[in-house]
């Protein structure tokens, strides 16, 4: 696993799906402390201030039918890490965010380059770690796992945990 | 792969033919059938690629007035078009974002040339196996 840190990026998702283009390894993490364009699905914004988890990941090539179930996947993996380490109660809204007590705590975008096959699939996570608080507009929406436990976490065990439990699915769920 | 087969008391000679990652031809005696893997690996009978319309090597598919096209691996809406007609394509470049399964896919060109016909806009649903572009 190879993983590329920045302090302040546009998005993840965008470089991740551009080294992606250009043959990068699977298994490369591009991760940023914040991002200055972070976004979800049909170009949502992502608020992505310091403190937050941001990366993205380049999956090795999967087949179209395991494709179909990637969405279900990297949610559940995420909610599993959030269970199983902090012993949290994640609720997934499919297809790609999860929330806890009521309140959104990750999104999940993924993304794939397509030719004449499926060159690669990147998925961007964003996860709301140590954030204190949020913009009016999103406080009644949105929690952070600090908020949640009144403490701060490690973001990069968070990570090697999200990739370990990817590798663990992928190999288990792929037909 | 070649075997008979008893069917109906009378041996029939087959022969399975790989013609590419997802293409197989079945002989029959003297009748020919093409088979093909669909998005979600099902195997569905197509029409027979004739010299004209097959290619056998990558790079896009060859269609019956030997143009190149480029077609769409999975079905889904098309979210935006970032190439037009005239356009130099190179392999590597983006065509289209089209939404499916949830997903955001970009559709990359695999060839190169001279775009001469862009068959999709904004907004639309495209099949598998349909075409998006036609090169020159």
């Amino acid at each position: 696993m190879k993983i590329i840190k920045f302090q302040t990026i546009v998005s993840t998702n965008l470089l991740a799906k551009k080294l992606a283009r250009k043959g990068a390894r699977p298994w490369t993490v591009v991760i940023s402390e914040e991002q200055s364009s972070g976004y979800g699905r049909k170009k949502s914004s992502w608020f992505s201030p310091r403190g937050g988890l941001y990366f993205s990941v380049i999956l090795p090539k999967i087949e179209i039918r395991t494709l179909q179930a990637l969405t279900m996947i990297s949610a559940f993996v995420l909610a599993k890490v959030l269970k199983d380490n902090f012993s949290l109660e994640p609720f997934i809204k499919l297809p790609n965010d999860i929330f806890l007590r009521d309140k959104k705590v990750a999104g999940i975008l993924i993304e794939n380059v397509i030719g004449n096959e499926i060159k690669a699939s990147v998925v961007g996570i964003g996860l709301n770690t140590n954030i204190d608080s949020f913009p009016s507009a999103l406080n009644n929406k949105a929690t952070s796992l600090k908020i949640e436990m009144g403490r701060e976490v490690d973001n990069l065990e968070i990570l090697e945990e999200t990739i370990k439990e990817f590798k663990r699915q992928l190999k288990s769920g792929s037909p | 792969m070649k075997v008979k087969i008893n069917f109906g008391n009378k041996f029939y000679r087959v022969e399975i033919i790989k013609l590419s990652e997802d293409l197989v031809r079945v002989r029959v005696e003297n009748n020919e059938f093409f088979f093909k893997k669909n998005e979600i690996g099902e195997i569905t009978r197509v029409e027979p690629p004739t010299e004209k319309n097959f290619s056998w090597g990558r790079g896009g598919y060859l269609n019956v007035s030997g143009k190149k096209e480029i077609k769409s691996l999975i079905a889904g809406n098309i979210s935006s078009v970032e190439v037009k007609k005239g356009d130099l394509l190179k392999p590597g470049q983006k065509v289209a974002t089209l939404i499916a399964m949830k997903m955001e896919n970009e559709i990359i060109a695999e060839v190169s040339g001279e775009i001469a016909e862009v068959k999709i806009k904004e907004g639309q649903f495209v099949n598998t196996g349909d075409i998006l572009i036609i090169l020159k």
